[in-house]
């Protein structure tokens, strides 16, 4: 199936707001990294998924630092809650050294954009977000991440390590290119946060979500 | 039904290029609606075509026929023997809508629709602008508007429009594309006022068939066109005006746009922050400086970038050098251009001695040159401290500030010491209105002339985001 099948059979299925496992899965499929599934040693994070519930850690859907034996008790915890869920049990990610967002939407004048800023816990504190046309070239996207405050995070503040802006850049571009070609089927698509590792040791999406545009004979009819 | 062999319908739907060939450039033009009663739309139209000097054919339409304003009239429109470049429709908008009709069968090639009472009048205008939609849905020609002030292009001694705000205006490297017809008129009268010649202006109303786009991309490419100045509320094709802006500003021209009206924001469920963070507004700025658009905040401040990228002179860097007939506005002037991001660096000391000849020692010769009064009882000074500064190696603009002037020879001088020099020079004059002296010499000569510091600094910034710091 390709991923604009897999798309189809969502809209077709009634989905609005696709979750952050499912959402992944996708992701991983067009080349960005996304967290180990299931590991047999090490930290892990459990999460319960569900297209109702986007925004998991407000209702308890995380937790955090748990071994495997426990992350799968905690899982299955959660799914005995919120019926329909799907268990996602992740190794957690080391090496982090800035978290960044990454979206794309459909704007009512311009079209396809992306967007790039400090993301996590720092989306609600500053609004930093490079915001370009999508697709953007490779050379464009190596500018939203070379201009604005994030830059400078990015670049590493008062001695900190500097961050992998080339996977980043990369991130933007794949996913700009993505978004643009299937923007009739997604309204939205964000990645919060990217974490992301220092220069050349690559990047992974901790956590992810979909948003479908409605089925075209649902939309409103302008004319 | 028109003869077949004079005055029959194009075979198929014009492009836009023909279109507004045909309209910036008429052998012919209708005047459907033209009127003997002052006040009338029509009435002020055809009077203001005639008195500004177009040379073509002009036709008023009226069922009454006989003359009006001299010209003989057509009683309908398929009475008019031969093509039609341009059919204006200044009538109510029943009237307007029968001759839009009637177009159709006609060989016109672009309809300016001055009428209103469409889309804009919300419920009322709702079938008048359903019948719109149906007739342009297979028009063979293109329309401008409706609800528009209409089109000006001095060069054609054309002006189609009932606003006396666009008369006397020069042939130069500006294009107007304004979705607002009264802010078209402020902006030209503003520039008009600086001498700043224009290449075309168009009121594009309704945007119901061109759109600002079309009109982006046709008269940015006009060989004739530097600048292009855009008053733009909705963008319904904004993709396009985007691209259409991209290629233009990376050819070398200017796209200068005023976003008028606030975003609706938050008529939507947020489910990201994708879309909180990412708001219409932001997006405009962002896609804007992508491509290379300088956005003012409002109409006048486009019209001061507007007037310095119209001069067509590039800095080659941020260091401002300023001269001023007095200590506190060179002082005003030096802190805006710092908070703008440019430089006002110590002039180098050849520049000092050339210029400690005319300056007093109460005055100043580094950065900003206090000229002092002394220099109003010597006009010339004035001119050659200006030459002087702007031969600075360490100077990229030239700025000189006077404030009431008491003969012509002083601005002469000024107009000289611009020709003396290749760099952007800004004059920020503030007693225009107390001086003996007229600024034609400026004028003809399109130098940016402001009656303020921050007006100046407006036109400072525009040249800044040439350089592409903005972008």
């Amino acid at each position: 199936m390709t991923q604009r099948e897999t798309l189809e059979n969502w809209q077709r299925a009634g989905r609005k707001v696709v979750h952050e496992a499912d959402a992944k899965d996708l992701l991983q499929r067009i080349g960005i990294p996304v967290p180990k599934r299931d590991p047999a040693e090490g930290r892990c994070v459990a999460k319960l998924c569900h297209d109702d519930y986007p925004h998991k850690s407000d209702h308890g859907l995380v937790r955090l630092g748990l071994s495997p034996q426990e992350a799968k008790q905690a899982a299955a915890e959660m799914a005995q809650r919120i019926a329909g869920g799907t268990e996602l049990i992740e190794q957690m990610e080391e090496g982090s050294v800035a978290e960044w967002i990454i979206g794309c939407k459909r704007d009512d004048t311009f079209g396809p954009i992306v967007l790039a800023g400090p993301g996590g816990i720092l989306v609600e504190l500053i609004d930093a977000a490079e915001i370009r046309l999508a697709p953007t070239e490779p050379q464009t996207a190596e500018a939203m991440v070379n201009s604005g405050p994030g830059a400078r995070l990015l670049a590493g503040l008062r001695g900190a390590e500097p961050a992998d802006k080339g996977a980043l850049a990369d991130l933007i571009s794949r996913i700009s290119v993505f978004f643009a070609e299937n923007a009739d089927l997604i309204s939205e698509i964000e990645i919060n946060p990217v974490i992301v590792r220092a220069d050349g040791k690559g990047l992974v999406a901790a956590d992810a979500l979909i948003v479908l545009s409605p089925k075209s004979d649902e939309q409103e009819n302008f004319t | 039904m028109a003869d077949p062999n004079s005055n029959r319908m194009a075979e198929r739907r014009r492009s836009v290029a023909e279109a507004l060939n045909g309209l910036f450039d008429p052998r012919t033009i209708a005047v459907v609606g033209a009127s003997r009663t002052r006040g009338k739309l029509g009435q002020a139209v055809l009077a203001l075509l005639k008195s500004n000097g177009y040379r073509g054919r002009i036709i008023p339409v009226n069922p009454s026929g006989g003359e009006i304003e001299g010209l003989p009239a057509a009683r309908r429109l398929e009475d008019i023997e031969g093509p039609i470049d341009v059919v204006v429709l200044a009538t109510p908008v029943g009237i307007a809508l029968d001759a839009l009709e009637t177009c159709t069968r006609l060989d016109v090639k672009v309809v300016v629709g001055v009428t209103s009472g469409f889309s804009e009048a919300g419920e009322e205008g709702h079938e008048n602008e359903m019948r719109l939609r149906r007739i342009m849905k297979d028009a063979p020609f293109r329309l401008i508007g409706p609800n528009c002030e209409g089109v000006v292009r001095p060069a054609s001694d054309l002006q189609l429009t009932f606003s006396p705000m666009f008369n006397g205006l020069r042939p130069g490297p500006v294009a107007m594309i304004s979705q607002s017809g009264a802010l078209a008129g402020l902006m030209a009268l503003l520039l008009g006022e600086r001498g700043v010649g224009i290449n075309a202006i168009v009121s594009s109303g309704n945007e119901t068939d061109l759109t600002a786009a079309d009109l982006l991309d046709y008269l940015g490419n006009d060989p004739q066109t530097r600048v292009v100045l855009c008053y733009v509320e909705e963008l319904r094709d904004g993709r396009r005006f985007a691209e259409a802006a991209q290629r233009l500003t990376k050819a070398g021209k200017h796209v200068v746009a005023v976003k008028g009206g606030r975003s609706r924001a938050g008529s939507r469920a947020v489910q990201s922050h994708t879309g909180a963070m990412a708001g219409d507004d932001r997006v405009i700025s962002a896609v804007f400086r992508e491509t290379g658009v300088i956005r003012a905040r409002e109409s006048v401040a486009a019209v001061d970038a507007v007037t310095a990228l119209a001069a067509g002179r590039r800095p080659a860097g941020n260091r401002v050098g300023i001269i001023s007939v007095t200590g506190g506005l060179g002082v005003e002037m030096t802190d805006l251009a710092e908070s703008a991001g440019f430089e006002v660096p110590v002039l180098n000391e050849a520049t000092q001695t050339a210029l400690a000849r005319y300056v007093p020692f109460y005055g100043s010769v580094s950065n900003p040159v206090d000229l002092t009064g002394v220099v109003l009882a010597n006009p010339t000074y004035v001119g050659r401290c200006l030459e002087a500064v702007a031969a600075d190696p360490g100077v990229d603009i030239a700025i000189a500030i006077i404030t009431f002037v008491p003969d012509q020879q002083f601005i002469e001088a000024l107009a000289e010491a611009f020709d003396s020099t290749g760099k952007p020079v800004l004059i920020v004059w503030t007693g225009s209105a107390r001086s003996n002296a007229s600024g034609d010499a400026l004028r003809e000569r399109a130098v940016p002339v402001y009656d303020s510091p921050a007006r100046a600094a407006s036109g400072l910034a525009a040249l800044a985001a040439m350089r592409g710091e903005v972008a």
